[in-house]
């Protein structure tokens, strides 16, 4: 018992705190608003101190402002630089705004005193105490100050934009020169290029052993320190994903056809989750050395590039190695031979690797500022090897045709390849390094991306297809315990589907992304863009605001129907409510409830309500006469659910429908007639016209049974059996008390008719029958006939004409043939036995 | 307790109908939002605001009794009498006798 009161004060406790953060924030404006009112009394030094701290932003702003001008024109070939730069720059503009608005409250006070003042008196009228025009004189003093910090303000604003647009126009020429920009491939062929190679070597080896030397030197504890975590990092990921992940991403080599469902799982899983790992790993070992202070400046961005080659290297061998699977056939996803499967997984690896050494070089090359002629060299190199590589993997046959003999990549998709290496290998040997650099980066980078995406991508689908949500893992463990029904398992499949999607765009679309160099930066300011919404042509759109409104809305669908079954099971049932009103409260608030929420999730879209109305307004004609039914059912749904002239549950006739009450809606009413038809019947229907109700306030009814007595019998004698068999039926009432009525002398019987009331009509066909065949048995045992109408008997078909005419030709020509034979026969015989007339 | 199920389980119609109702209303709603501060000019002869919105300065010029909307991220703006303020966007900005009043 002491539980539910200690939760009970809990609730009013947490309760108590809520009203009270009500009041308080309710009380905050008042707060505010009191404040100004304050001043009016002080009015000077308030105002000094507003003009006075509002300028010091701005001064401080404007300072800010200068900063970032000259850093612009600083890092002019930087681009991570101007994207830093411009993500700095949004939060100065609505700095900007936001002190020029702080002037508002102290604007308006300033106009209303200057109007309560009046004008200043014209010539010849008397002058005005000395008091008022040094008032005037310093609110208007004021005012001009404020002016003039606000077009401080708003000029700072107009710079602050120029400056955003200039980054824009910064980054894109900076990479259109990157990529046409050409250079002098003799200068990588001069003799003192090799030369130059070797005082890069030395001094790249010099850097690191005395980097090496510094760390052993001083700074060893923490060196060991660093690496004994970094390696306990990386064997406890290995421990967790071994036992984890393990049934995820290792292929079983017993099952001998893997569905397409289980090859696709493995291989995404199999390439994401190791990388993870591993770039958890990476970052962590860096993130340590950082902590312990082991790196130095240079080596610091050698490591992060050496972690960023290895990172590549290893997700490109893991993606090649899931998709091509080269040991395990059966789980491949193209069908292609082991051998080339095996060729294509190395040729891929050591792409990616001669991407990432090339990247990896050229950060050395930048740290050491090393000569020109070294850098194009190697990437001169590189972009070649990259080139040669890619013709090589459109070159291998992978696959085997029906006599047994090697088949090449499908024309498109060879043609590709070709097109690419060679575009690589031109674009570098025509002195375009950096482009070249660049297409085989996106080649590896991207089409890496974009490959465990599209795996991604088939999974999902390969998920939502039917049935293959209930073989997978989750879907046994599922069936077995919860019994989960196939349908259900098929939904859950759909909606595991939808959540792959969206986490493969949320995941892959930012990789891309800063592939194609978009920075951070960008993305942040997309996205808040995103949230404070964007304006397109005239107007704006906030797609944040509109996914808040949608959540608000669903949150509230949610409340609604909780409360409204709170109410119908824990409420009116125990209250004992009576079914048709239980029905219509409930019905009435999910309505409200709906239309509340509704109404909530727009505000919360930030949708103007009133310039909905304008649009309500002028559609309203139109939607009064598209809508005219709907609306007309609408209330006349409402009207039925407030006034109750039938519930659901009885058993109602209107028109020619016959039947029960199943559901009463706001459209239409549902009713199933007694031959389990549902019947939608528009409300309206069932407010204009008459509607028979058999169980309106109760069940009680009358049924009738008509019997016919033949004449000559007793009558009296007839009508006592009658009156007794329905008396002594157990579910006929005995008061009303049933009736046999002497209905009419008809034409072949005497007519009576039985009428007995029911305490539940809904019974009246069971008795009914009852008394039918009592009555029978009573008549037969009595003797008394019930006469029946005196029938037509249809007399036996005769034999049927036959259908064959000639036949019957011929026969009929036979028969009369042998008449005439007979005849004649007869003739000749009869004559001699002809009585002699003599 | 079979009626109750049965109410709960059935109406798909009615639902499917109510829905596509308040899809509709939404998208209306939708398509005639408007966010951003809007102008009133109360008198008869046209006004002029100057409007600095983005980097870039530009006239309003307002037709007696005409409405405007403008400024959806924030924006300066000075008023015919020479005032100047800043909005954040969700103002109404109402011009009567050639004075601008914010509400």
């Amino acid at each position: 018992m002491s539980r539910p009161i200690n939760l009970f004060s809990a609730l009013l406790r947490r309760f108590a705190v809520l009203i009270l953060l009500a009041v308080l924030t309710a009380a905050g404006p008042v707060v505010a608003v009191a404040q100004p009112s304050d001043t009016v009394a002080d009015a000077v030094p308030a105002a000094i101190g507003i003009v006075a701290s509002q300028r010091a932003k701005i001064d401080t702003i404007t300072k800010q402002v200068d900063d970032l001008e000259k850093k612009v024109d600083a890092s002019a070939d930087d681009d991570l630089g101007l994207v830093e730069i411009r993500s700095e720059l949004e939060p100065v503009d609505k700095a900007l705004l936001e002190s020029g608005v702080a002037f508002r409250p102290r604007l308006g006070e300033i106009n209303a005193r200057i109007e309560q003042l009046g004008a200043p008196p014209a010539e010849g009228q008397p002058p005005e105490p000395e008091m008022v025009s040094t008032e005037r004189r310093a609110l208007t003093n004021e005012k001009a100050e404020i002016n003039v910090l606000l077009g401080k303000a708003e000029d700072l604003s107009v710079r602050v934009n120029g400056l955003a647009n200039k980054i824009q126009t910064m980054r894109r020429d900076l990479f259109a020169n990157m990529l046409t920009k050409r250079y002098q491939l003799s200068q990588a062929f001069s003799g003192e290029v090799g030369q130059e190679i070797q005082t890069e070597f030395s001094s790249f080896n010099r850097s690191i052993s005395s980097w090496l030397r510094f760390a052993f030197q001083f700074k060893f504890q923490a060196m060991v320190g660093a690496t004994f975590f970094a390696l306990l990092a990386a064997a406890l990921l290995q421990f967790v994903g071994k036992r984890l992940v393990r049934r995820v991403i290792d292929r079983d080599p017993t099952i001998e056809d893997p569905s397409y469902l289980a090859r696709l799982t493995v291989a995404f899983w199999s390439t994401l989750l190791p990388s993870v790992a591993l770039s958890v790993f990476l970052s962590s070992t860096i993130g340590l050395f950082n902590y312990f202070n082991v790196l130095r400046g240079d080596i610091g961005s050698y490591l992060n590039g050496l972690v960023g080659v290895i990172f590549l290297t290893f997700f490109v061998y893991r993606l090649s190695h899931a998709a091509l699977s080269p040991d395990m056939p059966n789980w491949r996803l193209i069908p292609i031979e082991s051998r080339p499967a095996r060729v294509l997984v190395w040729l891929m690896t050591a792409m990616a690797l001669v991407v990432g050494l090339d990247y990896f070089m050229g950060l050395i090359s930048e740290t050491l500022s090393s000569p020109l002629s070294v850098t194009i060299l190697k990437s001169l190199i590189a972009a070649v090897i990259v080139g040669v590589l890619l013709v090589l993997i459109g070159s291998v046959r992978p696959f085997v045709d029906v006599q047994g003999a090697r088949r090449r990549w499908p024309a498109t998709l060879r043609f590709l390849l070709y097109f690419l290496g060679a575009a690589t290998v031109v674009a570098a040997l025509l002195g375009y390094i950096s482009f070249a650099q660049f297409i085989s980066q996106q080649i590896v980078v991207t089409g890496a991306m974009l490959a465990t995406a599209y795996i991604g991508f088939l999974a999902a689908r390969a998920v939502s297809e039917e049935g293959s949500f209930s073989n997978t893992f989750i879907g046994r463990r599922l069936k077995a315990r919860f019994e989960t029904e196939d349908t259900t398992l098929d939904q859950l499949g759909l909606a595991a589907s939808v959540c792959i999607n969206i986490l493969i765009v949320i995941v892959f679309l930012p990789l891309v992304l800063f592939q194609w160099g978009f920075q951070p930066g960008d993305i942040a300011t997309w996205l808040n863009k995103l949230a404070t919404g964007f304006q397109i042509g005239t107007f704006s759109f906030s797609p944040f605001a509109i996914v808040t409104g949608l959540v608000v809305f669903a949150i509230g669908y949610f409340i609604t129907r909780w409360f409204q079954s709170w109410l119908d099971d824990s409420v009116m049932a125990r209250g004992k409510v009576d079914t048709g009103v239980r029905n219509s409260i409930r019905t009435v608030v999910g309505y409200a409830g709906l239309a509340l929420a509704a109404l909530i999730g727009i505000s919360a879209a930030g949708i103007n309500l009133s310039s909905f109305a304008l649009v309500a307004g002028g559609l309203s004609l139109g939607i009064g006469f598209g809508l005219q039914n709907i609306v007309q059912n609408f209330v006349s749904g409402l009207i039925l659910l407030a006034e109750r002239p039938f519930k659901a549950g009885d058993w109602i006739v209107a028109g020619a429908t016959s039947g029960t009450v199943k559901k009463i809606s706001v459209r239409a009413t549902e009713i199933e007639t007694f031959q389990r038809q549902t019947v939608i019947l528009p409300n309206s229907e069932l407010i204009n016209s008459a509607v028979g109700n058999w169980t309106h306030r109760n069940k009680l009814g009358r049924i009738e049974i008509k019997v016919g007595v033949a004449y000559g019998f007793d009558a009296k004698r007839a009508h006592e059996i009658l009156l007794e068999i329905t008396r002594n039926h157990p579910l006929v009432l005995k008061n009303p008390e049933p009736f046999v009525l002497f209905a009419n002398f008809g034409a072949a019987a005497l007519e009576f008719e039985v009428r007995a009331f029911l305490a539940d009509i809904n019974n009246g066909s069971i008795v009914q029958n009852d008394i039918r065949f009592a009555i029978l048995d009573a008549f037969g045992k009595e003797g008394i006939p019930i006469p029946s109408t005196a029938r037509f008997i249809e007399p036996p078909p005769e034999e049927n004409w036959p259908i064959d005419d000639d036949k019957l030709e011929a026969e009929h020509y036979e028969k009369e043939q042998v008449k005439a034979k007979a005849a004649v026969e007869r003739a000749t015989k009869r004559r001699p036995k002809r009585p002699d007339p003599d | 307790m079979r009626l109750a199920n049965g109410n709960r389980g059935g109406g798909n119609t009615d639902n499917a109908m109510m829905k596509s109702l308040l899809a509709a209303t939404v998208l209306l709603g939708l398509g005639s939002a408007a966010f951003g501060a809007s102008a009133v000019n109360k008198d008869a002869e046209p006004r002029t605001l100057i409007v600095t919105e983005g980097g870039s300065k530009s006239e309003l010029s307002l037709a007696g009794g005409e409405t405007v909307e403008f400024c959806s991220s924030g924006c300066f703006v000075t008023m015919p009498n020479g005032d100047r303020e800043a909005l954040t966007g969700s103002e109404t900005i109402e011009i009567s006798g050639g004075v601008a009043r914010i509400k």
